[in-house]
């Protein structure tokens, strides 16, 4: 094929992925008059902020966004998943242990949502952590742990071992030496793990849904989905809320280019 | 006594809060499917779900959402990074942008394509019709002949990047010795790539095959939001099936006993895939 038609094929494709996209930014900016104008305009029309002012001032979606930054933030503790991941990396286990240790805790990952949703539903209304953005948390933080300890104990191996048992022959202790030698070297994985694990926290839908049902306790994206079904015309504060929930994601998935293939075989982004 | 080995205290918090979270409901899943509303024993869940006729339809209509979006979008996004590949300059900028309709929240890929499809308002009949195409009739997501079709198209949409970059890392692995070694050969375009390209590239598509399967039989966000399984039953699947019978009947007993059996078939269909894939590549 001659190149002027692969580049023109590629354009062709890049135009069917970003279109829609560019479509809701549209929409968001838009008066009514102009959101329901035909024929449809692209391009020409006076932006308008307010839709933004309306949602996120006068509706509840200020609420909803603080919820989601709370839980993207809350759940993305590495503390519980770091130090297996190092131990599963580096310390020596009886038999196979290690690799079995590491394939049952990859596997609590595989389960469909859908299976664990129901006890978990009933097991929170028995703790009394329904409708809390604690519950929501724990519940995310369990979820994104296997992908926490094989994202960091793959950066562990990359690191190599004598640098820490050099540090031991020094007196360190084990823990002394993850904190002062492996974890700064470790330090971009650790960066790209935690982005990982907050944007899969912002985009989960499902747990969401079902564990909160109070607006006190709604996160973004099911705040928006509860306008859509709710009021079909609310076409302005939807999609400005729209744009808001999309935007750090697309940002931080800049940030994390170099790691996403690795992220995304071990199931980031989406749960 | 035998000494623990000495990682134990290292993993058990983390595999504490697995099993308590991700192992114990399961547990604890299984004891509610055998429950009877009045909580006793029953094996009444089970038997229901041979007769229930509603269940199978949602089963064969996410086998079939499953099958063509894995298809379309695996041929899609392996020529996508054959192209993206090919080019020059610029291949970064493609790249990155062909990424962005994944990245996106689910629920927010969802939602802008209900203002796609609006049949009175949405962009897409606004410009079939500027253009002299009658759509006012084309209902898309709300007609129950073009629900499923409409629904398909978003996932193709949104997750053809998916594969794409998959499959574009794991061509950017292959080493170059052996496309230089077949130019001197003479070999035809096809040749390299049937020769060559697929089965180094193979590893990478079983798993990203593999991956995007295991996404698709849970798929839930997306058509929850596009038709909530409608009009009708048209786009129902078992995930929205057995969240229905949950929470909006509360029938909490049968809802488990649906999702083993989902999870029973989804286990045996990967499987199978795998089987399947490994056999292709011993040929």
């Amino acid at each position: 094929m001659k190149s002027a038609w692969r580049y023109g094929l590629a354009a062709l494709a890049l135009l069917v992925a970003l279109a829609p996209i560019y479509w809701l930014v549209t929409i968001s900016l838009k008066k009514e008059i102009d959101q329901f104008a035909y024929p449809p305009s692209w391009w020409s029309f006076t932006p308008t902020f307010e839709h933004y002012g309306d949602a996120f001032r006068v509706r509840s979606f200020g609420r909803f966004l603080l919820n989601s930054s709370l839980v993207a933030a809350g759940s993305t503790l590495l503390a519980l998943g770091t130090p297996a991941a190092y131990a599963l990396a580096r310390f020596r286990w009886p038999g196979a242990w290690g690799s079995k240790i590491g394939f049952w805790i990859l596997s609590t990952r595989m389960l469909p949502p859908i299976v664990t949703i129901v006890p978990l539903f009933l097991m929170m209304r028995e703790a009394r952590l329904l409708n809390s953005l604690t519950g929501l948390g724990l519940v995310y933080t369990a979820f994104n742990l296997p992908f926490v300890i094989w994202m960091m104990r793959g950066f562990f191996e990359e690191i190599p071992p004598e640098l820490e048992e050099a540090a031991m022959l020094d007196g360190e202790s084990r823990a002394g030496a993850l904190f002062h030698v492996v974890l700064p070297l470790a330090q971009p994985g650790l960066a790209a793990t935690a982005i990982f694990c907050s944007i899969v926290a912002w985009n989960e839908f499902l747990f969401a849904l079902i564990l909160t049902q109070t607006e006190a306790a709604t996160t973004l994206p099911v705040g928006i989905a509860s306008r859509v079904t709710q009021y079909e015309i609310q076409w302005g504060a939807m999609s400005a809320a729209g744009v808001v929930a999309m935007v750090p994601v697309l940002v931080f998935a800049a940030v994390v280019q170099k790691y996403l293939v690795r992220g995304l075989s071990l199931g980031a982004v989406k749960g | 006594m035998k000494k623990l080995p000495a990682g134990v205290p290292w993993i058990a918090p983390a595999v504490g809060l697995l099993l308590a979270l991700s192992i114990y409901p399961l547990i604890y899943s299984i004891k509610v499917s055998f429950t009877s509303e009045a909580g006793g024993f029953t094996a009444a869940h089970y038997a229901r779900l041979f007769q229930d006729r509603l269940f199978a339809v949602a089963c064969w209509q996410t086998a079939e959402y499953l099958t063509v979006a894995l298809v379309v979008e695996f041929g899609l996004g392996l020529s996508l990074a054959l192209l993206v590949d090919s080019l020059g300059r610029g291949r970064g900028v493609f790249r990155a942008g062909l990424l962005a309709p994944m990245l996106l929240p689910p629920v927010v890929a969802a939602v802008i394509w209900r203002l796609i499809y609006n049949p009175q308002f949405g962009v897409l009949n606004g410009t079939l019709r500027a253009a002299g195409i009658p759509a006012q009739r084309l209902t898309w997501t709300s007609g129950e002949s073009s629900a499923m079709f409409s629904v398909l198209l978003v996932d193709i949409w949104e997750w053809t990047p998916f594969l794409f970059l998959l499959l574009s890392a794991g061509l950017q692995a292959i080493p170059q010795e052996p496309y230089e070694a077949a130019k001197i050969d003479g070999a035809s375009q096809w040749q390299v790539f049937r020769d060559i390209t697929l089965p180094l590239l193979k590893p990478t598509i079983v798993l990203a095959l593999l991956l995007r399967a295991m996404d698709l039989a849970r798929i839930f966000d997306q058509i929850f939001i596009l038709t909530q399984g409608g009009p009708g039953f048209a786009t129902e699947t078992v995930s929205l099936y057995i969240y229905r019978t949950a929470f909006r009947f509360f029938n909490f007993g049968y809802a488990a006993a649906m999702s083993f059996v989902a999870l029973a078939l989804t286990t045996i269909f990967a499987r199978a895939l795998l089987r399947g894939m490994r056999a292709g590549s011993a040929r």
